[in-house]
């Protein structure tokens, strides 16, 4: 995949780390500890996937409703992006994947969720989002 | 009688005049520095030749208040407490305060206002390149209705003409340089039975072919394409279509890094939307890199017939709508460097430069803050027995600390939607640590899922040839015109 297929390929994941830190055991990690530079796992998430690893962010509008999926995002959006034709998808998003069907949080509350670090390329069957990383089997208030 | 007499003795000092180095506090730095400053002002000269260049630059959303933050931020990068820092844009020798407002809008838009710097008319709100007898959206009230950009004048006088962003090249303010359009959204397609105009992206190839345009970078390339990821309804590929008129495409750091600055024109389109933030840049050019190849360029093949360069930092905008003014003072401050960038490539004896804002954000101050208070972070006390804040954060009536800045509206708002749907909500606490995260969305009053512009006046910086002309409080339109009359006077 080059960069144009990639860029065209509306993946939304790429987010670098800012500060270089990564997150405390004790501490819900961020959204950009999970890369070390375009869309390259961090060397914490690799150590992660398949660990149950807690992640602050919010609640975007689901995709769906009555859907146990939905995506955390750094910072509030309000919009969704299949929704809203002039909608700007942010890159710096991870899918989630509650155990039980979800209930729709605002979009501008902070919220930690807890899940399974998974990686590999997953289609959603209903919404046709493509993720490459996953918080699975997740909790989440 | 007494009162008679100081007034005789005030009366008299002012006839007199009292030599100011004769005062008490003349060894005082600050006094040394007004009058350093005063020396420089009485030195200054007005440049009266014709501008062999004009180059305009806008920091979209970055209004006087804004600009200040940014300049705070900038300063305590570099280990101050940030007031005193200048950014390049701010030693410039002249200024004035300008009106926003587009003719329907109070609070402006992008696309009014790029039409009042670029052709001199204020027209209204979401339209571009036309007047304000469009009503938006509807394609049957172009014709008859379009104005001629600045590019396109200077293009007629034999000059090289540019434009470079990190918004989408086909986003409001850019496409001020090339696009005549009654709705602003209409970037890759235009509805159906809309036959008096072509969508912003075919028009900016348009304007390529035509020579109008001979160097365009900056996000945006599912405006140009139809392959996977594209939006072009019509199947046709831009991209292609440029390249076919001899021009070098550009999509990442390195392709970028190839492009030929000897005259050949260039396409630059990185990343399928927007550019990245630049605080989370990576593999495509910083703003002040493309200002540097697009004046490269543009000398190159203009010689001595000049160029028009129009450079516009259009993320600092988008950070201010999410509220994120971390991201905000990062994008301006690559916005300074594009600045400085230009400065030090062009000859202030003949390169007009002009520097301001389309408009300004909800974005407040809140006080009273202690020197050296994070311009991101808390409001921190101010020490009456020194110059440094006292450490100790200010707190609010509710007891809890604030943020030296805040939105009037916006994602940050503390009042919450609550099941029944109404909105209610208090402050969270905060701390030094959460507020000055690269992520935290500041706080804000109204809720909304974007934060908006705000009618207030931004300030437009110059030097070069007619600079003095941008003087007192000015209409946004007027801009045109001083760049105009730079470039054509006799």
């Amino acid at each position: 995949m080059n960069r144009r297929t990639l860029l065209a390929s509306g993946l939304a994941l790429a987010v670098l780390p800012l500060a270089g830190g990564s997150a405390h055991a004790q501490d819900a990690a961020k959204i950009r500890d999970l890369y070390s530079g375009g869309v390259n796992l961090s060397d914490w998430a690799l150590a992660q996937v398949g660990e149950r690893v807690t992640f602050e962010g919010y609640m975007a509008p689901p995709l769906k409703a009555n859907s146990n999926f939905f995506v955390l995002t750094a910072l509030p959006m309000s919009v969704c992006p299949f929704c809203e034709t002039e909608a700007e998808w942010p890159n710096n998003i991870v899918a989630v994947y509650s155990k039980r069907v979800i209930d729709v949080m605002p979009f501008n509350r902070k919220i930690e969720v807890r899940g399974r670090l998974e990686t590999g390329s997953y289609r959603d069957p209903d919404t046709g989002f493509l993720s490459l990383v996953r918080i699975e089997d997740a909790t989440y208030g | 009688m007494k009162s008679a007499i100081a007034t005789s003795v005030i009366a008299l000092i002012a006839a007199t005049g009292v030599n100011a180095q004769d005062l008490p506090q003349a060894e005082n730095d600050w006094f040394a520095a007004g009058q350093a400053r005063l020396q420089e002002e009485l030195a200054k000269s007005v440049n009266t030749d014709r501008a062999l260049n004009v180059i305009l630059m806008i920091s979209d959303g970055n209004g006087v208040g804004t600009n200040y933050a940014s300049r705070v931020f900038a300063g305590q990068e570099e280990g101050g407490f940030g007031d005193e820092y200048v950014q390049p844009h701010e030693a410039f020798p002249n200024l004035a305060l300008v009106k926003t407002y587009n003719v329907n809008a109070q609070t402006p838009d992008s696309a009014g206002t790029g039409t009042a710097m670029m052709a001199g008319i204020k027209t209204k709100a979401g339209i571009i390149g036309v007047n304000e007898n469009v009503v938006r959206g509807d394609c049957s009230t172009l014709p008859g209705n379009t104005v001629t950009s600045i590019n396109e004048i200077m293009t007629e006088m034999g000059k090289e003409t540019g434009i470079v962003s990190t918004a989408r090249i086909t986003h409001a303010t850019p496409a001020s340089a090339y696009a005549k359009t009654v709705d602003r959204n209409f970037e890759a397609s235009v509805p159906e039975g809309c036959d008096t105009q072509k969508d912003i992206a075919t028009q900016l190839i348009d304007a390529m072919e035509a020579g109008v345009i001979d160097v365009a970078m900056g996000g945006c390339m599912r405006n140009f394409h139809a392959d996977d990821g594209g939006r072009r309804e019509d199947g046709v590929n831009l991209i292609e279509r440029a390249e076919g008129l001899g021009a070098h495409f550009a999509m990442d750091q390195a392709s970028f890094e190839a492009a030929p600055l000897d005259g050949t024109p260039i396409l630059g389109l990185f990343e399928n939307s927007h550019m990245m933030y630049e605080a989370d840049r990576a593999d495509e050019p910083s703003l002040a890199e493309m200002t540097g190849a697009a004046i490269a360029a543009l000398q190159a093949k203009a010689g001595d017939n000049g160029f028009f360069l129009q450079v516009e930092a259009g993320r600092v905008d988008h950070a201010n709508h999410a509220g994120n003014l971390a991201r905000v003072v990062r994008d301006q401050k690559a916005f300074a460097d594009a600045v400085a960038m230009a400065d030090e490539m062009t000859d202030d004896a003949d390169t007009l430069i002009v520097v301001t804002a389309d408009h300004e954000h909800a974005l407040a101050f809140n006080g009273y803050c202690g020197r050296g208070s994070n311009i991101l972070g808390l409001c921190m006390g101010i020490d009456g027995a020194g110059v440094a804040h006292t450490g100790e954060a200010e707190l609010a009536s509710d007891g809890k600390p604030f943020t030296v800045a805040g939105y009037l509206n916006g994602a940050g708002s503390v009042l919450i939607e609550q099941p029944d749907g109404s909105y209610f909500g208090t402050r969270p606490n905060l701390t030094e640590e959460e507020a000055t995260d690269i992520d935290y969305p500041q706080q804000a009053l109204v809720p909304k899922s974007s934060e908006t512009h705000s009618g207030e006046d931004v300030a437009v910086y110059a030097k070069g040839p007619w600079a003095h002309l941008l003087d007192g409080t000015i209409e946004q339109n007027v801009i045109f015109h001083v760049m105009h009359h730079a470039a054509t006077v006799e």
